[in-house]
């Protein structure tokens, strides 16, 4: 048994030679790319809604701690929504679901376009350079086929659309950002890791694929002045889902289900 | 129209850059060919008072369709001996990367791609990693292992690089 050899078989990247180690790096991201593509082929970025009841199979029938709180959740909602899990299902399904509440709401639509027209202004001016002109753009067209009274199905496809779908979520995720730096003095007790705001938008919230907690949902309900309501359903105790609304007290728009690492959405 | 959002993104790239790289940072970088706003071509000036100083380096952006969601990749296409870069020229910082997709272990608190991110920050990146190699993450390990323990053999195999990129 030779040590060294065995280290080098193992951790080719330790390998002393630099081809070696860029074979390596090339190995894991490819095997990572894979992984991307197979779970974009076996999931729709946003789903057909879809009985509750297919949650049942998605566990194992003696998986009592989640058959039970499914039962729990079916008696509070009729229909679930799934997306994408690629770390920006947050942000594409509270997206798909508000502005698919907004297709039956004119009034609030008109209101939500003035704001968000607003929004972008005031950004634009504070920041030039990280003005999200292009993304807002993408937005402003998907709430325009929102005015058009566009079909449900036409909202779906244009979520489904690779393009749009992604700079919808970078303009979210923009958003989010700017609002939480924005309230910085408030934010930054809750912020681990001895990271600025700052920081930690650059590196938990603008990039894409990163995942949201609390904190980006508490921002981004804000920021919109949309209330959102999660589910929380995990391994814990209770045979009962938990659940949360942001910010606390308000009348919920949009209806989330989180399941640990995802989100999928919600209808009564 | 990921591709459109792109051109146009690139396009105003390509004003800040010329804006605010050209003369300060010794930097010039555009569109090879302006049919085609995806492939970029940079030249680098080593950056003063450090041992790669007075070179002229070439290098190449490859822009992917969906940029900014992701980043581009470069490449120096001139000989270097660097430990941030691999041994076939391509530049391997933590900003040309998104979080999560992470060989080389960078810091956390390193600066990552994102779509807010730009080629004027990629490019004055370039300039200070070669001012300051990275040797926790060595893309060429023999240039990692001869920065940390022989800086003499170093700067004078950075040298011969300067005088090569000149075309001495």
């Amino acid at each position: 048994f030779d040590p060294v050899e065995n280290v080098k078989e193992l951790f080719p990247c330790f390998c002393f030679s630099g081809v070696n180690c860029l074979a390596y790096d090339e190995a894991i991201m490819a095997q990572q790319d894979r992984i991307q593509q197979e779970i974009a082929t076996m999931n729709p970025l946003v789903s057909a809604r879809l009985e509750l009841s297919v949650l049942y199979k998605e566990y194992a029938q003696d998986d009592h701690v989640y058959q039970q709180k499914i039962k729990d959740l079916h008696k509070k909602y009729a229909y679930i929504r799934k997306t994408r899990p690629d770390g920006n299902c947050f942000y594409r399904a509270f997206g798909f679901s508000h502005l698919e509440a907004l297709l039956e709401d004119s009034k609030e639509l008109q209101k939500y376009k003035t704001e968000a027209m607003n929004k972008i202004a005031e950004r634009a001016d504070q920041n030039k350079k990280k003005c999200p002109l292009p993304f807002h753009g993408k937005f402003m067209d998907l709430i325009e086929l929102v005015e058009k009274q566009a079909s449900v199905t036409d909202l779906l496809n244009a979520f489904n659309e690779q393009s749009i779908s992604d700079y919808l979520v970078v303009y979210l995720r923009l958003l989010t950002s700017g609002y939480l730096q924005r309230e910085s003095h408030f934010f930054e007790h809750f912020i681990e890791g001895g990271r600025t705001v700052k920081e930690f938008c650059q590196q938990e919230v603008e990039p894409m694929s990163k995942e949201s907690d609390h904190i980006h949902i508490i921002a981004l309900a804000q920021a919109l002045n949309v209330s959102i309501l999660v589910e929380y359903m995990d391994r814990g105790e209770g045979g009962s889902t938990n659940h949360h609304i942001f910010p606390e007290g308000s009348d919920p728009k949009v209806y989330l289900l989180y399941r640990p690492g995802h989100y999928d959405i919600l209808y009564k | 129209t990921f591709k459109m959002t792109g051109m146009s993104l690139l396009q105003s790239d390509l004003e800040k850059t010329e804006l605010t790289l050209n003369p300060p940072e010794g930097i010039v970088a555009g569109p090879i060919d302006e049919e085609n706003f995806f492939e970029w071509e940079a030249l680098i000036m080593g950056p003063e008072d450090t041992c790669f100083a007075g070179g002229v380096f070439p290098a190449i952006l490859s822009f992917p369709l969906d940029y900014p969601l992701s980043p581009p990749k470069m490449r120096f296409t001139c000989e270097m001996f660097h430990p941030n870069i691999y041994p076939d020229g391509r530049v391997c910082i933590s900003i040309l990367h998104a979080p999560g997709d992470d060989p080389m272990g960078y810091e956390s608190s390193a600066e990552r791609w994102s779509p807010v991110q730009s080629v004027e920050k990629i490019l004055l990146s370039v300039v200070s990693m070669l001012a300051e190699p990275n040797d926790e993450s060595g893309a060429n390990v023999d240039a990692s292992k001869m920065w940390r323990e022989d800086r003499e053999q170093f700067k004078n195999k950075a040298e011969q690089l300067v005088r090569k990129s000149l075309g001495f």
